[in-house]
């Protein structure tokens, strides 16, 4: 088991990653129960942006770290105002579809603009070195994605438990007719909460470029991936979030070491084995 | 009564037409009908769910991949096996599939539903791609039709028109018969359960195992109509269980409509031919595909079959309330 550091850094890695992307999916799902189909899209689109950014500035990335963001942000609001909203009107499965829907267009839309072939990001300076860690020589780039994920969950904790706008959202989660006329602008407060889920998956997606590779199939990998961590987590829970990000992280990790045949099979087992135990996710409450 | 008998007339009017179309249909054409057929029968399978028992499911493809690909193994591997046994065999599959995948993601509802459905297909989607020795991996695997052995006689049906045939008959009378499902007292049941799921409980129906028979049902006679995408096209690629094949009957019933039984049938008419013609303009059409797709969940959601109808009224001058809202399939004439 000389390989074991590697392995567990590598999960460890992934399950940041992984973290990133299923934290917006599960709450925006968590605030306006929606679920987002277009989220994987959003972070496919990240990765692109920070590739062309990337390419045009000459190895920035610190630079796509700061603007993929801001561009997803503006984008998901737009998709919130004018598409999702109209959509709410008819319904939830009229949601679901839209979303569904609008990834279906990104991908072809990205695959138009940028090619149906992967594209490689490389990143320069102090994150393309490597470190000594554990007595083995690792990527510091795979370290970062990991801190990176860590910092924003803190964040997010931080906001959601220790601030007002956190009380204003966990308020119009819990009943938004009330909150609205308690004088929150509920609508807002959606707008940003998708607009901001948007934003995470764009961070998420600057971050998987270097990681992964850019490529058109990207999202639906990492969508499953994370529908696998909301299932095992449970629904719109953060923490279940972490736990599940970690497990999976580290299930496909070994995986790939121990039973390279089965690695793919590991994952869905995992979600099979929950739903039939414990369907409501392990950090789930019992639905309605 | 009256409302019925014009059902009947509209069904052997429709295979009368289409009996004739093979005199009148070049090869390229009669192919394109063929297919369209086919994929009727997937987007009524679709629709049973989705229209009529108001579940999203984004994995409709597993069922529809599934029956696909155990038709060619089977005529890969069993030898001298006839058309209809194989077509069987797929169907039979996919109903214990269906109803293993049931029984474990009916317990939940609506986004998780839809959710679990997806994550379960692109679990058959891995599963295709990597099992490469007996699904072809991204090779896909060919066939060769078997001939149609009907016990006294048996004949090919290598020919484009006499698949054609075929297809209208047997894929028609599954049509058919999923239409008659709706009107029975089962398919009343799945109706009424959308409508108000605790009064029907409260009535004494057991809501969970009709659900679970219409979901095995639909999944089912997906992967019939899955078997006969392979006999047609004589061979099956992993296209056929990816996501993009739910994608495909999501747009035939989007275009066509929920709320009538007859909906996704003109949708996927139109979807078929939509997409041989836009393909030969521009290799952008999934794109186009997608637009009018999101064009019409946010502004026509009942589809083409909703405006025919309402134009129809218009004209007839009857005020009846069935143009109200999407999918009100109990009403609806086939």
């Amino acid at each position: 088991m000389s390989n074991f550091p590697v392995f567990f850094l590598h999960g460890l890695a992934y399950a940041g990653l992984l973290f990133l992307v299923s934290a917006g999916l599960t709450l925006v799902f968590g605030m306006m129960n929606v679920l987002n189909f277009a989220h994987a899209a959003m972070y496919m689109m990240g990765a692109y942006f920070s590739y062309s950014i990337v390419l045009r500035m000459t190895g920035q990335i610190w630079l796509s770290m700061m603007l993929c963001p801001l561009i997803l942000f503006v984008i998901g609001a737009l998709i919130e105002r004018f598409l999702l909203r109209r959509a709410h009107v008819y319904g939830h499965v009229q949601e679901l579809l839209l979303t569904f829907g609008l990834a279906y267009i990104i991908t072809e839309l990205v695959k138009w603009h940028w090619g149906n072939y992967p594209l490689a990001v490389n990143v320069t300076g102090i994150l393309n070195s490597t470190v000594q860690i554990f007595g083995i020589t690792y990527p510091v780039y795979r370290i970062f994605v990991f801190l990176c994920a860590v910092a924003v969950g803190i964040m997010m904790a931080l906001i959601l438990y220790k601030t007002r706008l956190g009380i204003i959202l966990r308020a119009a989660v819990n009943d938004n007719e009330m909150a609205n006329t308690l004088g929150v602008n509920v609508p807002l407060v959606f707008m940003g909460v998708f607009a901001f889920g948007a934003a995470l998956s764009g961070f998420a997606g600057v971050i998987a470029g270097p990681l992964l590779s850019t490529y058109p199939g990207m999202a639906q990998d990492i969508l499953i991936d994370a529908f696998v961590v909301i299932v095992v987590g449970g629904f719109g829970s953060l923490g279940g979030a972490v736990i599940a990000s970690l497990l999976i992280g580290e299930l496909q990790s070994f995986g790939v070491l121990l039973f390279p045949k089965l690695s793919i099979a590991l994952v869905y087992l995992l979600m099979v084995a929950v739903l039939i135990i414990k369907p409501s996710g392990l950090f789930g409450e019992e639905e309605e | 009564m009256k409302q019925k008998n014009t059902n009947y007339i509209g069904i052997v009017v429709l295979f009368l037409l289409g009996a004739v179309m093979p005199l009148v249909l070049k090869r390229y054409h009669l192919n394109m009908l063929t297919e369209i057929i086919i994929f009727a029968l997937y987007a009524v399978s679709y629709n049973l769910l989705l229209g009529y028992a108001g579940l999203l499911s984004f994995g409709h493809a597993m069922f529809f991949g599934l029956g696909a690909f155990v038709a060619a193994v089977a005529t890969i591997h069993i030898q001298g096996l006839t058309l209809l046994s194989a077509v069987l065999i797929g169907f039979l599959v996919t109903i214990i599939a269906g109803f293993l995948i049931g029984a474990l993601l009916l317990r939940h509802k609506g986004a998780y539903f839809a959710l679990l459905t997806l994550a379960f297909n692109s679990l058959f989607y891995a599963v295709a791609t990597k099992w490469h020795s007996v699904t072809g991996g991204d090779d896909g695997l060919s066939i060769t039709r078997p001939e149609l052995n009907l016990g006294f006689t048996s004949f090919p049906v290598a020919s484009v028109s006499s698949f054609y045939y075929l297809t209208l008959i047997v894929v028609g009378a599954v049509i058919v018969f999923c239409w008659y499902f709706t009107q029975t007292a089962m398919g009343k049941t799945v109706l009424l359960m959308r409508e108000n799921e605790e009064r029907m409980r409260f009535l004494g129906y057991n809501t969970n195992v009709s659900r679970l028979i219409l979901f095995t049902f639909t999944g089912a006679i997906a992967g019939l109509a899955g078997a006969f995408y392979t006999l047609h096209f004589q061979f099956v690629s992993i296209s056929a269980i990816s996501i993009d094949m739910t994608t495909a009957v999501l747009l035939m019933v989007f275009i066509g409509g929920t709320g009538t039984f007859w909906g996704p049938i003109l949708g996927a008419f139109v979807y078929i031919i939509f997409q041989n013609y836009l393909s030969d303009i521009t290799d952008r059409w999934p794109l186009f595909m997608g637009i009018i797709f999101v064009f019409m969940v946010l502004y026509v959601p009942g589809g083409l079959s909703q405006t025919i109808m309402s134009i129809r009224q218009r004209f007839s001058g009857k005020n009846d309330n069935r143009s109200d809202g999407p999918a009100q399939a109990e009403e609806a004439p086939l």
